[in-house]
């Protein structure tokens, strides 16, 4: 393909998992919720999105994700290019992990990590309903890997904080994503099991070459686990950089706007 | 100001009461005196309730509730789909208004209306009350369900959609579970409306103990009729306990209490 650069297949293959230009988002009559954004995010590390809340940062992860449409600018996710007024699909290739974790309170812990697995379910499975036993095995190895083994049946609204967490993680890997979106992911957990987590997430970047885009508004997270950071501030993107060449005053300064 | 305006209201409802309460006849004192006498007549021949009356009395119960349990059962076979179909997120554009004023329209007719209805197509009897009873429950669970189903948390939605699963699946393992605690205490909700609304099916001739009651008033045998709304009492009461404790067992457990 004849593309130009930085758009369509050819920033994919140039490394980046998503590429935006002149970004813009608005409800219709009233002010834009992002202005103007433009960044990158290189494929096979951790990106995190530092803001305050309202700045627009979970309105950036789903523009990424597909559940909210641009008003204008472009955007290249995975290889594929949209501007404003495309429609698109959401794909399991790309994950989104919401703020409260979006857990089915009502089912199961086997059958929430399940979840991630339903578009690759049989036909039959798709319309009857249930899990192929391959899939069941699947998740019940991996539940058990992470400590849930003998919670597989419990109800997910039963479970604490961490356990949460890590039924998340597990939906997430049965889905079998290229590229995670997460919004405050750890936020809500203590700094040891924080750690714990985001140490699993990294691993997971460095073996399995998955990009992983976090938003978050705690600033020590970020020299601690990113490669790259963007600081949005007000809708608008103040600073962009690999963390290697930025430091905790400057991330601290575009966060404050002073 | 706002005192005057409130007091100008309060007059004008006034005024619209006592018009309306001349209309109607409440005003026409004679008749009230003689109306409150008759009532007065009416009650003291209730008391003591016959005895005699109870066999009779609690087949005609039994049937009834035969008649509620039927019906029921099939409004919500009948209303959960159609719920589905009425949500704008699961189907095609213009689909979900056109059902919304299907569902609209078999609520505006009076369970007892269609009552009259089946009976003229299914003949006198209890198949009639059952259809009747199952169609009016249908409009109503199917409102109360797509209410339900549209409440269900936006995170828990947008997590699962954003796996790429199909519409069908995300009303199977996201909608249906995660609003599941509201629709079961509907649906117990409407069985205890049921029947107290088939136990006046049979004044038009649709089966159960409304029969028999419109039968003891034009023999003016209140006695009976006493013993015929007590065993009536005794079901709702004993319905209510039942459902009250089938609720508890499955309600959710808030994160905050666990």
């Amino acid at each position: 393909m004849d593309a130009p650069p930085l758009s369509g297949a050819s920033a994919f293959a140039s490394g980046l998992a998503v590429s935006a230009r002149n970004l813009t988002f608005g409800y219709a009559g009233s002010l834009p919720v992002l202005r103007d954004v433009t960044f990158t995010a290189p494929q096979g590390g951790i990106t995190m999105v530092l803001g305050a809340s309202g700045s627009g940062k979970t309105t950036l992860l789903k523009l990424i994700k597909g559940l909210l449409h641009l008003t204008n600018g472009e955007m290249t996710v995975l290889g594929q290019t949209f501007r404003a007024g495309d429609r698109r699909g959401l794909t399991p290739d790309i994950a989104y992990v919401p703020q409260g974790l979006g857990l089915v309170r009502n089912l199961t812990v086997l059958e929430n990590a399940l979840i991630g697995s339903l578009s690759r379910l049989p036909l039959h499975n798709r319309l009857l309903g249930g899990f192929p036993p391959a899939l069941v095995a699947e998740a019940t190895e991996r539940l058990t890997r992470v400590g849930l083994g003998h919670k597989l049946h419990d109800k997910a609204y039963n479970l604490s904080g961490g356990e949460r967490q890590r039924v998340a993680i597990i939906r997430n890997r049965m889905q079998n994503p290229k590229l995670i979106l997460a919004d405050e992911f750890v936020s809500q957990l203590d700094p040891i099991t924080q750690t714990q987590i985001m140490t699993v997430v990294r691993d997971r970047t460095r073996s399995d070459g998955v990009t992983y885009i976090q938003t978050t508004h705690e600033l020590d997270l970020v020299p601690r686990f990113a490669d790259c950071v963007w600081v949005i501030r007000g809708g608008v993107k103040v600073l962009d950089a690999p963390v290697a060449k930025t430091s905790v005053d400057e991330l601290e300064r575009a966060l404050r706007g002073s | 100001m706002l005192v005057t305006r409130a007091r100008f209201y309060l007059l004008l409802l006034l005024i619209a009461t006592m018009y309306s309460a001349a209309g109607i006849g409440l005003l026409d004192l004679t008749r009230i005196t003689k109306g409150l006498g008759n009532i007065g007549i009416f009650v003291a021949d209730m008391f003591p309730p016959d005895p005699a009356a109870l066999p009779q009395v609690s087949i005609a119960m039994i049937e009834t509730i035969q008649i509620a349990l039927v019906g029921t059962v099939i409004g919500t076979v009948l209303a959960l789909p159609l719920a589905l179909l009425a949500m704008p997120a699961l189907t095609t554009h213009g689909v979900a208004p056109v059902l919304r004023f299907v569902l609209a329209f078999i609520r505006t007719v009076p369970a007892l209306l269609w009552g009259v209805l089946f009976v003229v197509a299914f003949g006198l009897g209890p198949t009639a009350g059952a259809v009747a009873i199952g169609l009016y429950s249908a409009g109503y669970l199917g409102k109360l369900f797509y209410e339900l189903l549209e409440g269900v948390d936006p995170e828990v939605v947008e997590a699962v959609r954003s796996v790429g699963c199909s519409r069908l699946q995300l009303a199977r393992y996201a909608l249906i579970p995660e609003a599941a605690n509201g629709l079961l205490a509907q649906l117990l909700f409407m069985f205890e409306y049921n029947v107290r609304s088939s136990s006046i099916m049979g004044f038009v001739g649709a089966g159960g103990i409304g029969y028999y009651m419109l039968g003891y008033i034009q023999l003016l045998r209140y006695d009976a009729l006493f013993t015929a709304l007590l065993v009536t009492l005794a079901v709702v009461l004993v319905l209510d306990v039942i459902s009250n404790r089938v609720r508890a067992a499955f309600s959710l457990r808030s994160p905050a209490s666990s």
